[in-house]
């Protein structure tokens, strides 16, 4: 027995040193981090700067900063909000990180009242006690102790990241001065409404009829707003009221705030989160949102009784109801004035997301969605000033649903790998939102007269016209039993217009391009996306979808045709009666993208045979699988479709894309996925910088590597790694005596990483100017300089209408490269007389 | 009839009493652990759905979620507030119709379990299996082998070592090495995630050797020989973080138990008697006690089961664990229950297969209509 023991022993030892010595070495920096980048090979490389990309999955924050530190790990496409992980990873010197400012943390207010059904006084039913949180509230506190710097303080409905805060720069910043911290002034108001009331204050505690005003705060305990509750809270008790501090999750809250009835009183004071990951280009939707009873259908938004004047100034910017963009930038201005007086909600910081990655690594991070929500990361991801290597990625969830491109998974961290696969036409910005094209050479946007729509780029152009009729000829609908696109001239013979035309001209060689198993672009792959659009809200069409039905007729209300103008090179034209207020984003709203066809035949046919579904939904109601084309029991049975298709030379839809695609091109087709599939093991087929080279689901892990033949440079998208705040610099005199005779300038220097901001990347530079008293008394445009420098001159008489005392000149700066707006401010006193003035330099 | 006939009619009459009885026996320790099982797992319906209000919570969750969906894409932007609310209240109809949500959650937790009773597992709610199917057993058979293997070579190596290690010290007793095991027992309170947590900072961070969690490397080895060995190296921190965790305080109650049978008579008898320590430690110490250890074995053998919720976590292990809790965190009913009813099932057919063990191992062990007799 001994001997058995021993052996054993001895056999148990030997494999965990040979586990240890055959093992990769775990030294920091060991990975293969490629080669120092030469200009030559920048230029001829194609696609993707490193040549392999591993995901892993880990949950742990903790751990994965330590692995970057260490060096077997490169990022981590989480935000982390963790104060104590942040201090740490900003300690490091191996790590660098990303900032994204797509979350907001609020105090949701509840409206009813002034009493409860239960008879108690709800304050907060007074817009002007909603309003005095404003002034009660320390949000730089809030910013900087509670959220550990990791937050920015946010004042109005709108995010201090997204462009509609860097429009309104200006009146933004005369509303946050106006709402600065200011206890007295409210616990001034307070007192005075609540008194009005009929509430008392006995020994510094509110009563009303005789018993003490009791608020109920509801605290989220999963992060800082834990924190928040507690300050709020403790404010309220120092105000005069006794706190009752519910520690709530998520789901527990929500059955109270959300979902509960606001009158049962059972909370007053909810610390809310919002979250956005992708840069919103038009906020204005918020006010309807947040403020009224149109914004959703739960009881609590029903309970909003907004002020008629900000009630209608919300609902015309939903519907977009302004003629120019003036009009609609004096409706936002308005409305925020009235969102802050009505305060349903009390917002107190941007939460500042953090992507924690190694040192060395850059890529283009969104502004909002951080690195996960980035669609140039792909583009851009490499060791700096090298080429090449092998990168490691974790991830907190990968392969969380089935792959799909019709309904598959649309979780954040699988449509992350998942757009390094594709190409996308266009792509958006990651520091303002806007599009820019990737596969499309230019395109023409026409408008009807009465739709603002803003240009900024010039790859497009954007027209207005009077009317835009829909050529007959254009496909509107689908004819399941015919198999064939229906045209306008078919449904609708009187004629029908449209509100807007967009003309797509692709690159003359887009239909040269390659797939990744090898196969080269056809039309057939960009129509037969669109077939599948139309046949699954077909009720007669196998593959119909009941979820689907809701979005589609969303879509379908919109929707006035699709038209080919040319085959070679390709242009097409979709018409809508969709707007955005951007025409770039009308633009990439409408361009269709292109499907491999033949990797999306065998799912159909699975489909319709009823094995697997492209839905959750309807895989469910079939008691199928939902369909996955990387991993699982899908593969199979896509595997033996595909070998079907290729049997029968199966070409899909025949009457409509028969004279698209040729017996033989379907046979070379087939027959390269089939190879793609023995190798691969899957049948994720795309045309993005890098393709996928394996799945390994049960070990969580998936491997990108390096597309060769991808058509576009390395380089391509390089500028977008670092986003260009203007940083400034705002000098001028301390102390300005009143000279009737003598203007005075203030000099205000605008520069990127030290060298001077380039004049037509900046927006605006505006400048106001507060009195003594903090009261707006000027607000104009700086004139620009040399060398980066914007002047602000002031006039004898405008400095002479500040009276004497200290004065504020504030500065907002908007870029047209970045939504981020960029603020200085500089104090100066006014006295008067002639006997003191320090010189302008 | 004769003598000899009436002695085997007798005999027979014995046996098939005997027989009788066993299968009596039989047939109602089954309907009491068929009955454990219905209620242990009619509980878990209940518990996992919070006696139905899991259903509230999860019609708020599910219209939250559309509400931000819509909210949140640009194409829905232009709809009037009416078409929106109506476009999510379409969203989360088709939700609730999957889900069931219409119907009394009392209804629907007998239909769970007249479907756990029979192994249908059904499909998940909200989960999918790692390769992406929806079957509950599927998704629990994925997982099994990562399971099996870490908590299979850790159990197994606890339990063979400190059987042995505490054999040995029960015939030395007071022995610098049976001091130092009692001493070491005390660490058993903490549990095997608290060492991996220090096994990973040392092994993974301070010195960089062994890699800090995952079942295999990134990307998996290609070969299967490389594969093997390097889900080898991912074992020796979770293994030794169980090993830890356990070895001490299974030694130390092994010994416990080895003592005691050390000391009867029979074994005082036998050393007398001047047998090898060998002959006497199988035949006098361990033949006796070998039912509890047969016990404790097929125990930890049904616990490989269940895997641990924080150790896989914490070396994120791919393991059922780590599947119940996200199971847990989804609220997945279907996936709890699978884990839960297979658990009971396991553990009724050990404890079944246990009792008719006990018989054969134990010849003092017999049973009688009315309670045991022996």
């Amino acid at each position: 027995m001994k001997k058995i023991l021993i052996a054993l022993a001895a056999l148990l030892v030997a494999a965990i040193a040979a586990a240890l010595l055959t093992g990769e070495s775990q030294e920091p920096g060991s990975a293969n981090r490629g080669k120092p980048v030469d200009e030559d090979d920048l230029r001829d490389r194609r696609g993707a700067l490193v040549d392999e990309i591993v995901f892993t999955q880990e949950t742990d924050v903790g751990k994965v900063v330590g692995l970057i530190e260490r060096g077997s790990h490169h990022l981590f496409a989480q935000g982390i909000t963790n104060t104590t992980v942040f201090q740490r990873l900003r300690d490091s010197e191996r790590i660098g990180y990303e900032e994204a400012y797509g979350s907001s943390s609020e105090l949701t207010l509840n409206p009813v009242g002034p009493e409860f059904e239960n008879g108690e006084l709800n304050p907060f039913h007074v817009p002007a006690i909603r309003e005095a949180l404003n002034w009660l509230i320390d949000r730089r506190y809030v910013a900087q102790e509670i959220f550990g710097g990791m937050a920015s303080p946010r004042v109005l409905p709108l995010n201090t990241a997204f462009p509609d805060y860097a429009r309104l720069a200006a009146e933004a910043r005369a509303l946050e001065l106006h709402y600065a911290h200011d206890p007295e002034r409210a616990q001034k108001v307070i007192s005075e409404e609540m008194r009005a009331l009929g509430a008392t204050l006995d020994n510094g505690r509110w009563h009303y009829q005789g018993e003490p005003v009791r608020l109920i705060v509801l605290i989220r305990t999963e992060d800082a707003r834990k924190q928040v509750g507690d300050y709020i809270a403790n404010l309220l008790e120092d105000t005069g009221f006794r706190v009752l501090r519910r520690y709530r999750t998520a789901q527990e809250a929500s059955r109270i705030w959300i979902a509960g009835d606001p009158a049962a009183g059972r909370w007053h004071i909810y610390t809310g989160g919002w979250i956005s990951t992708v840069i919103n280009r038009d906020e204005s939707e918020n006010l309807s949102y947040y403020y009224t009873p149109r914004g959703r259908s739960e009881p609590l938004w029903q309970a909003y009784d907004p002020d008629p004047e900000l009630d209608e100034i919300s609902e015309r910017l939903q519907r977009r109801d302004y003629a120019t963009w003036q009009e609609r930038q004096q409706l936002m201005t308005r409305g925020l004035e009235l969102a802050m007086e009505n305060s349903a909600r009390v917002w107190l910081v941007d939460q500042i997301n953090i992507t924690p990655r190694a040192e060395d690594v850059e890529l283009a991070a969104d502004m909002a969605g951080g690195i996960a929500g980035s669609w140039l990361w792909p583009y851009t991801v490499r060791f700096r000033d090298r080429v090449g290597g092998r990168m490691v990625f974790a991830v907190p969830g990968l392969l969380t649903e089935p792959w799909n491109p019709v309904a598959g998974s649309n979780w954040m961290f699988d449509v992350m790998i998942t757009r390094a696969l594709d190409d996308s036409p266009l792509l958006p910005d990651p520091f303002t939102g806007l599009f820019w094209p990737q596969r499309i050479e230019r395109a023409e946007v026409r408008v009807q007269e009465d739709v603002p729509v803003e240009r900024t780029h010039d790859w497009l152009s954007v027209d207005t016209v009077e009317e835009i009729p829909v050529p007959p000829e254009t496909w509107i609908d689908w004819d399941t039993g015919d198999e064939r696109f229906v045209t306008v001239a078919e449904k609708h013979p009187e004629g029908i217009t449209a509100r807007t035309r967009t003309r797509v001209h692709y690159e003359a060689d887009y239909l040269q391009h390659q797939w990744h198993d090898g196969t080269t672009f056809s039309l057939a792959d960009v129509v037969l996306p669109w077939i599948l659009t139309f046949t699954r809200a077909d009720e007669d069409s196998e593959l119909f979808d009941p979820s689907y039905l809701p979005t589609f007729e969303v879509f379908q209300r919109h929707f006035r045709g699709w038209r080919i103008v040319s085959r070679q090179p390709l242009v097409i034209d979709i018409y809508s009666d969709q707007i955005y207020p951007d025409a770039e984003a009308i633009v990439a709203a409408r361009t269709p993208t292109a499907q491999p066809w033949h990797t999306l035949v065998p799912a159909i046919l699975a489909e319709r045979s009823g094995e697997l579904a492209f839905s959750s939904n309807k895989a469910d109601r079939l008691k199928a699988n939902w369909l996955s084309m990387v991993a699982g029991p899908s593969l199979s049975v896509l595997e033996r479709h595909l070998g079907s298709a290729l049997e029968q030379q199966h070409v899909p839809y025949q009457a409509q894309l028969g004279e698209l695609i040729e017996e033989s091109e379907a046979v070379q087709r087939y027959n390269a996925l089939t190879d793609w599939y023995r190798e691969r093991g899957h049948f994720w087929v795309g045309s993005g910088p890098f393709y996928l080279h394996s799945v390994h689901a049960v070990e969580q892990a998936v491997v990108l590597r390096r597309f060769e033949d991808f058509p576009d440079p390395a380089d391509k998208w390089l500028r977008f790694v670092q986003p260009k705040i203007p940083e400034l610099n705002l000098d001028g005199p301390m102390m300005i005596a009143v000279d009737r005779n003598r203007p005075h300038t203030f000099q205000l220097d605008i520069t990127y990483q030290g060298e001077p901001y380039d004049h037509e990347d900046l927006e605006a530079v505006n400048y106001l100017l507060f009195d003594g008293d903090g009261a707006p008394a000027l607000r104009g445009r700086a004139r620009p300089g040399d060398d980066g420098r914007w002047l602000i001159k002031l006039t004898p008489d405008q400095l002479a209408a500040l009276g004497t005392g200290a004065n504020s000149l504030e500065v907002a700066v908007t870029s047209h490269r970045v939504a981020l707006p960029a603020f200085a401010s500089h104090a100066f006193a006014t006295i008067p007389g002639t006997t003191l003035t320090e010189e302008t330099p | 009839m004769s003598q000899f006939d009436s002695g085997r009619a007798i005999k027979w009459r014995g046996r098939f009493r005997d027989l009788r009885r066993i299968m009596l026996f039989m047939a109602m320790r089954l309907l009491a652990l068929f009955a454990t099982v219905v209620v242990g797992v009619y509980l878990t319906i209940v518990i996992a759905n919070m006696g139905g209000k899991v259903d509230e919570l999860r019609r708020v969750q599910i219209r939250m979620e559309a509400a931000e969906v819509v909210r949140a894409d640009p194409a829905f932007f232009d709809m009037s507030s009416e078409e929106r609310n109506e476009l999510i209240d379409r969203q989360v109809q088709l939700e609730v119709d999957r889900l069931n949500l219409d119907q009394p959650f009392i209804l629907r937790s007998f239909d769970y379990l007249n479907r756990a009773i029979r192994l249908d597992l059904g499909r998940a709610e909200q989960m999918h299996s790692d390769t992406g199917a929806r079957e509950v057993s599927r998704i629990i058979v994925e997982r099994l082998p990562a399971t099996l293997l870490l908590f299979g070579t850790a159990n197994l190596l606890v339990f063979f070592v400190s059987v042995f290690v505490a054999l040995h010290l029960s015939r030395r007793y007071g022995s610098a090495m049976d001091r130092t095991m009692i001493a070491l027992a005390p660490s058993s309170a903490a549990p095997a995630w608290f060492y991996g947590i220090f096994l990973i900072l040392l092994f993974a961070f301070v010195a960089p050797i062994l890699p800090a969690g995952g079942m295999v490397g990134v990307p998996p080895p290609e070969s299967r020989w490389a594969y093997a060995l390097d889900v080898l190296r991912h074992m020796i921190l979770p293994v030794t973080a169980m090993f830890l965790s356990s070895i001490f305080i299974s030694i130390y109650s092994w010994r416990t138990f080895f003592l005691i049978h050390s000391s009867e008579d029979y074994v005082e008898m036998a050393r007398a008697k001047g047998l090898p320590s060998g002959m006497i430690e199988r035949r006098y110490i361990l033949r006796p006690a070998l039912s509890p250890i047969i016990t404790s074995f097929a125990l930890m053998l049904i616990g490989l089961w269940s895997g641990a919720i924080i150790l896989e976590q914490v070396f994120n292990w791919p393991g059922l664990g780590s599947l119940l809790f996200q199971a847990i965190g989804h609220r997945d009913t279907p996936v709890i229950i699978g884990s839960v009813v297979i658990f009971a099932y396991l553990l009724a057919l050990t404890v079944f297969l246990l009792d008719i063990l006990y018989a054969i191992l134990d010849p003092r062990v017999r049973v009688g209509i009315k309670g045991g007799q022996s």
